[in-house]
């Protein structure tokens, strides 16, 4: 086997006939934790529960929903609840706004909230007040306790109310538990003259932040509101200056590509109707060479370590440009749509 | 888990490697368990000693990602601070210290600190300390740059305007060290303008000109740092306002930013953090509906305001000519046609629909050129052409 895993191993010799290796990236995401013979298994605990979001939104958009056990993913997000209402990442990390939305959407995703709330009743409310007990009077979201705040925390936080149906829209007759008006407005404060957003107002434009801040626009049902069609124009032509020539995309001018950024940058323009601004055959082709095709997994760029991050937010990104065979992924949410569209009741 | 930029070296089995280097992994592996669980059974257990603190120091040098483990460290430092506070050592001493002491309370008098607080500097310092190492090998954890920032916030919080500001401005200097290895990093840029806010707040000073600054001298040592270019137009309305500039200075001011862009440019057109620059300083001119519709109330002017039309015409007028000049020598950048289009677009607007400033053969040729250079963006030049009427 003149394939065999070797020093500077990347994309195929033959680079033509590219193609999902969909078998081996399931196979590569169940072994995920059998490598517990590892240093970097356990030194990469405190993210363990988002490693598990990863690879599920990959099982499931690769049309394996049930390669991972459904009782042992649910018993161990289960393990993970806090007191205070929030989940941490493993058993006994302190809860975090990041690991609560994993874990929620996990319960959403393996169909696990009637297990949720038989642990004890009300816990779907205890995690809603977690999360609306992280806001702040100017409208942000703390990551937990401690107080650190940046806009991906408000898409963390309407992902998580929506799909525990307390968004205050959901519940028209409830008080409402947060304050959507004061988040829109600080995301609104957070944009640039670029028409992308930053991580607090005033800060550079960033990728990332721009798919944060229009997950929680559009889940609070302030996208178009917030976004006429020139600002959409002016965002769009941002968001696709990011492909450079290899296909790829990065998350900056003069930055690197990054298999990441298909997803942040592609789910961004897919949100404001401008996906057809980049290259879909080269993207999908970019994405497709920082596939391991022996052992599956994807890296960030040709070449590089794989991992199940950008396994996950590779496989979304072809399936946000509908790559054959793949099931259709939701753009705020990064989950399958039709689960989606069973939860939500849209 | 997110390995960036990491080369692949083998592949993911643990096969692949030797006995001996398996049975080091197992060590490794043990060893790490061994303090992580040391670690939490004293938390639960509340021993707040000194040696759980250094236990704290010891995992997250072998993991920063590690976020409760901080959240540990945070409660053991509270815990002190408390006890430091509690302690009755609380007055300024200014003589009659005992012997035993005698070089603290200096120290502390010296500064104007009470003991506690002099205690409490001291830990808060050590600990900024402790983290320099680990920043440098790790300049995008998020948790790290947390952890700085609840310790400058306790500063704040708990000793004199004097010594807080003191290791503010410590930590600006720490922040410019790190952006000389890393221009780019988003997580200093930010971080460096909260600093500059506490230490502004503390000392009851603007530090505008002073960051301004350090823009121009960032700009100059590597014109494609689009962060620097950012942070340059964040700063330049609230400067001139602060400087009460009067609308002959805003000019002058103005114009010196566009030559200095347009200069750039000249060198190299190819580089898209410039072209943003020169964006943003257009945008200034003209908030038509094409701007945005929301940011208008923090949108403070370079220019005096209001800008007249007739202004706002003549300055993209001078800029499309300037513009096509650079193509000569540069027929193959994308860029310069695109930016031709944008301001002819917006002069378009201003004019409001009398006779065609800019020939629309012009603009169908310069488009033209975008499509051929640029097939990438194809859908997008489609759109274009649409809302163009070409």
């Amino acid at each position: 086997m003149s394939l065999a895993a070797g020093p500077g191993r990347g994309r195929k010799a033959e680079s033509k006939d590219l193609e999902l290796v969909v078998d081996k990236h399931v196979a590569y995401v169940q072994a995920l934790d059998t490598r517990r013979g590892e240093l970097e298994y356990h030194l990469t605990e405190h993210l363990r529960i988002s490693g598990i979001y990863w690879g599920l939104v990959a099982l499931h958009l690769l049309g394996q929903p049930d390669a991972l056990p459904r009782d042992g993913l649910i018993e161990y997000v289960l393990s993970c609840w806090c007191e205070n209402g929030g989940f941490g990442a493993a058993p006994g990390h302190d809860a975090h706004i990041l690991y609560t939305t994993s874990a929620v959407q996990i319960l959403a995703m393996t169909d696990g909230f009637a297990e949720l709330e038989a642990k004890n009743a009300n816990r779907k409310r205890k995690i809603a007040d977690f999360v609306a007990g992280l806001q702040q009077t100017d409208g942000t979201f703390a990551g937990d306790e401690w107080g650190e705040r940046d806009t991906r925390f408000m898409a963390c936080a309407f992902i998580t109310l929506s799909l525990l149906g307390y968004m205050p829209a959901q519940r028209p007759n409830d008080n409402p538990v947060v304050n959507v008006d004061a988040a829109v407005s600080h995301i609104r404060a957070c944009q640039n003259f670029d028409g992308a957003f930053g991580l607090t107002p005033g800060a550079e434009s960033h990728s990332g932040q721009v798919f944060a801040c229009l997950a929680a626009l559009s889940i609070a049902g302030a996208l178009d509101s917030t976004l006429p069609t020139s600002a959409k124009d002016r965002l769009g032509a941002w968001l696709s200056e990011r492909q450079q020539p290899s296909g790829g995309l990065n998350g900056r001018p003069e930055k690197l590509v990054d298999v990441c950024y298909s997803w942040w940058v592609m789910s961004s323009m897919s949100m404001i109707g401008r996906l057809h601004w980049i290259d879909r055959e080269k993207l999908v082709r970019f994405v497709l060479e920082c596939q391991d095709p022996d052992e599956g997994g994807i890296a960030d760029r040709p070449g590089d370590m794989v991992d199940v991050f950008h396994l996950c937010f590779g496989v979304a990104g072809l399936s946000l440009v509908r790559y054959e065979g793949l099931v259709e992924v939701d753009a705020a949410y990064c989950m399958p749509k039709h689960i989606l569209d069973g939860v939500l009741g849209r | 888990m997110a390995s960036h930029g990491v080369p692949r070296v083998s592949g993911t089995a643990t096969s692949d490697k030797s006995v001996a280097a398996k049975e080091k992994e197992q060590r490794q592996i043990a060893e790490y368990k061994g303090l992580e669980k040391d670690v939490i059974d004293r938390i639960k257990g509340k021993d707040f000693s000194n040696d759980t603190f250094q236990a704290t120091s010891r995992l997250l040098q072998q993991n920063p990602e590690y976020h409760t483990i901080w959240n540990h460290r945070r409660i053991l430092l509270q815990d002190v601070f408390r006890r430091e506070l509690a302690s009755g050592n609380s007055a300024v001493i200014t003589t009659q210290a005992d012997e035993a002491h005698n070089g603290d309370v200096q120290a502390a008098s010296k500064a104007g600190l009470t003991l506690a607080q002099q205690e409490i500097s001291l830990l808060l310092s050590e600990d900024l300390a402790f983290l320099i190492p680990l920043l440098k090998q790790y300049p995008k954890c998020y948790w790290i740059w947390n952890h700085r920032a609840w310790l400058l916030a306790k500063a704040t919080e708990l000793l004199p305007v004097r010594t807080a500001s003191q290791m503010w401005r410590g930590e600006l200097a720490l922040v410019s060290k790190m952006l000389v290895l890393d221009s780019r990093n988003f997580h200093a840029w930010s971080y460096r303008r909260s600093t500059v806010e506490q230490i502004e707040l503390l000392e009851g000073k603007s530090l505008a000109e002073d960051e301004f600054a350090y823009t121009t001298k960032m700009v100059n040592t590597n014109l494609s740092n689009f962060s620097a270019w950012h942070n340059r137009g964040q700063l330049l309305p609230r400067l001139l306002h602060e400087r009460q500039a009067t609308d002959e200075e805003r000019k002058t001011t103005f114009d010196a930013e566009l030559e200095l862009i347009t200069r750039a440019l000249y060198t190299d057109p190819y580089d898209q953090s410039l072209w943003f620059y020169h964006q943003y300083l257009t945008s200034t001119l003209v908030i038509s509906s094409s701007s945005d519709a929301n940011g208008d109330a923090r949108r403070t002017n370079i220019l005096a305001a209001p800008i007249s039309h007739v202004t706002s015409i003549a300055y993209l007028e001078q800029e499309i000519a300037s513009i096509e000049d650079m193509l000569d020598g540069a027929e193959d950048c994308k860029y310069i046609y695109q930016a031709l289009l944008e301001y002819s677009q917006r002069l378009q607007e201003l004019a409001d629909g009398s006779t065609d400033i800019v020939e629309p053969s012009k603009m169908a040729s310069w488009l033209d050129e975008v499509r051929k250079l640029d097939p990438l963006r194809e859908g997008r030049w489609l759109d274009l052409a649409v809302s163009l009427k070409l």
